[in-house]
């Protein structure tokens, strides 16, 4: 019981860290409009990306998963405290928008949230076998038990002499792991309800997002759209369909790319062909690209491939050669990260656990 | 796709990739027919929206050449499918549907418009829980009887990380669970062991004694009860876990090993290593 009140508490911790973490991005002057749900998408790279910075450095000196983990603490609490300081009073006026905006579409939000938790129930209820659930959760596992960081293979717990760098730079697993030590929750618990549930949630701050986005104020027409999303996710599943993914594998990094990733990507190419010289939505598409390397290595393939098929018309499309710069600082981050393991394969480099 | 290869393949591979991905479910064509829409009765921010990458997809991903070309540079085989994953199609798809309801003038042409788009969604896919729904046993979401075969373990063993060798299911989901478990087999080895016999010389690389153990345990091959103990002393394995309706059992009994417990659906059985060896977290308060 206890089990799942701490990962209920997790759950919401996690959007609290997300809001702050992403306001201080996305919320900027006084009495400028904001967007909550962009806040908590913006936010939750912003958080992976800081993590990766402390992260990878205590992973090569070895430091514990503790050290780690109370380090973490103390980063998320200045940031939250600083975020509430620089932003409270713009939290409080959105939750009263909120509200109004609640009072008066009623039956939108009503029918939203009932599909946000309809799809959670199902998704962390369900039981699935997953082969790679055994590398990332017993991953998570592991760490926790051995108070390390990737030195034990998850498939045996037998001891590692190097690091993997195929999972080495996607530390999305270890902040799984901080969050076991900080909250005495299990790593299954930790990966398959609290990140499954949390995962879920911001894919719907997306799918709103982009709804508003194509169809403006027509609410109707917006939750047929979010339904009918919800159905193809259902409906769209193969053992290789990124849907199948996000309903049976949500808590892989995989997932997250397939899922939030791309879709976002799209929809900041749409705010982009509104406002292509907006340096704030580039600013979010880079966090975007760079916190997706923290979370899978497959973004290191995917996300420049998306980058490139939604940037490079736009080039034409807005006729300004000014995009390709901010284009190829956005593909940088997977660039670098695949040249860094096409070199480990080659054998060039092996970072040792000794 | 652990089938294809680029090589083998050719230009066919881009086709059997997507019939692979697909499997029969009809999405994709939906995302030709809604692009399809788009070009023809689209507005100009929906074509500047949806166009623009759908031609460079068609160009690059969809196109036959590109994965022999980028198999060329990177090995793509297993993994060229995700880059399917770019098509918008969780965007395009319910928006086209959604944009054909709102132009229906009539409630009763809305009715039927909403009735044929989802029947033809339906047509379209696979039913995530076709095959009902499986709820999860407890938060976990393991078995009730893994949890339980965990706590037999630990109770037996005189080590603080006892090694165990199991079968398939649970050998992949005991660490995730319970992480002082140390595992014998790795999970490459054992899918390898699902599809492969062992030959001769591999049954003779003492290097890798866990063979002998997945060709009796996974293949039913002739191993001998002296070369099987022999290999669970090489990978220091105390403890051995499998279905209680498994044709090994004789075997574990007439080799003398000790059954330790019978869960509703699994048997225990231990072995008495000749030299234990007694496994040890690494110290690294020295390197930092």
């Amino acid at each position: 019981m206890l089990q799942i009140i701490t990962g209920f508490l997790g759950i919401c911790a996690n959007f609290i860290i997300y809001i702050a973490f992403g306001s201080l991005i996305t919320v900027r002057k006084k009495d400028e409009k904001w967007s909550l749900a962009l806040t908590i998408v913006i936010g939750f790279f912003l958080y992976y990306s800081i993590f990766f910075f402390f992260c990878v450095p205590m992973m090569l000196r070895f430091q514990t998963l503790t050290s780690l983990a109370y380090l973490w603490l103390v980063v998320i609490a200045i940031i939250v405290v600083l975020s509430g300081l620089l932003n409270g009073r713009r939290w409080f006026a959105k939750a009263r928008e909120i509200a109004n905006k609640l009072k008066a579409t009623p039956l939108f939000y009503v029918g939203f949230i009932l599909l946000c938790l309809v799809q959670g129930f199902l998704i962390t209820n369900a039981y699935n076998f997953t082969l790679d659930a055994t590398y990332y959760v017993g991953n998570v596992a592991t760490s926790v038990l051995t108070d390390t960081m990737n030195i034990y293979d998850p498939y045996t717990g037998m001891w590692q002499d190097h690091f993997e760098m195929r999972y080495f730079f996607a530390t999305y697993s270890m902040n799984d792991a901080v969050m076991c030590r900080l909250s005495g929750l299990k790593a299954l618990i930790q990966t398959k309800t609290v990140m499954t549930a949390s995962i879920i949630m911001i894919i719907q701050c997306i799918y709103y997002l982009v709804v508003q986005e194509l169809f403006g104020e027509d609410k109707k027409a917006q939750f047929i759209m979010l339904f009918l999303m919800t159905f193809l996710n259902f409906t769209f599943i193969t053992i290789y369909t990124s849907h199948n993914f996000l309903l049976t594998r949500t808590f892989e990094g995989k997932a997250v790319v397939a899922n939030l990733v791309l879709v976002v990507i799209a929809y900041l190419y749409m705010l982009l062909l509104k406002e292509h010289n907006g340096r704030r939505i580039w600013w979010y598409l880079f966090i975007v690209c760079f916190g997706s390397t923290t979370i899978s290595s497959s973004a290191n393939m995917l996300v420049p491939a998306a980058l490139t098929v939604f940037m490079l018309p736009l080039i034409f499309i807005k006729k300004d050669i000014k995009i390709l710069p901010k284009y190829a600082a956005c593909i940088l981050p997977g660039l670098v990260m695949t040249l860094i393991y096409v070199a480990y394969v080659k054998g060039y480099f092996v970072i040792h656990t000794y | 796709m652990q089938t294809l290869n680029v090589v083998d393949t050719g230009l066919r591979y881009l086709q059997l990739c997507l019939e692979y991905y697909t499997d029969g479910c009809a999405y994709f064509l939906l995302y030709i027919a809604a692009l399809l829409f788009v070009a023809v009765a689209g507005t100009k921010k929906e074509k500047l929206v949806f166009l623009p990458s759908a031609a460079l997809l068609f160009l690059s991903v969809y196109n036959p050449v590109f994965p022999i070309i980028l198999n060329q540079i990177f090995d793509v085989n297993k993994e060229y499918y995700r880059f399917f994953w770019l098509a918008p199609i969780i965007i395009i798809i319910p928006y086209v549907c959604t944009r054909l309801l709102m132009l229906q003038e009539t409630k009763v042409k809305k009715g039927i418009v909403a009735v044929v788009i989802f029947a033809i969604l339906c047509l379209s896919g696979n039913f995530i829980y076709a095959n009902g729904y499986e709820q999860a046993p407890n938060v976990y979401k393991v078995s009730d009887e893994l949890i339980e075969i965990a706590d037999i373990i630990h109770e037996d063993s005189e080590v603080e990380f006892p090694k165990a060798l199991m079968e398939y299911y649970y050998n992949m989901e005991m660490r995730q669970y319970d992480p002082s478990i140390l595992l014998t087999i790795n999970r490459e080895d054992y899918i390898y062991a699902v599809s492969n016999e062992y030959t001769e010389e591999m049954l003779e690389d003492d290097t890798n004694p866990q063979y002998k153990l997945l060709a009796l345990l996974v293949r039913y091959q002739d191993i001998s009860a002296e070369d099987f103990k022999r290999a669970l002393d090489m990978t220091n394995t105390e403890y051995m876990v499998v279905s209680s309706d498994n044709a090994i059992i004789p075997y574990f009994k007439q080799a003398g090993f000790r059954m330790v417990a019978n869960t509703e659906n699994h048997t225990i059985f231990h072995y008495e290593l000749t030299e234990p060896v007694t496994f040890e977290l690494i110290d690294y308060s020295g390197l930092r």
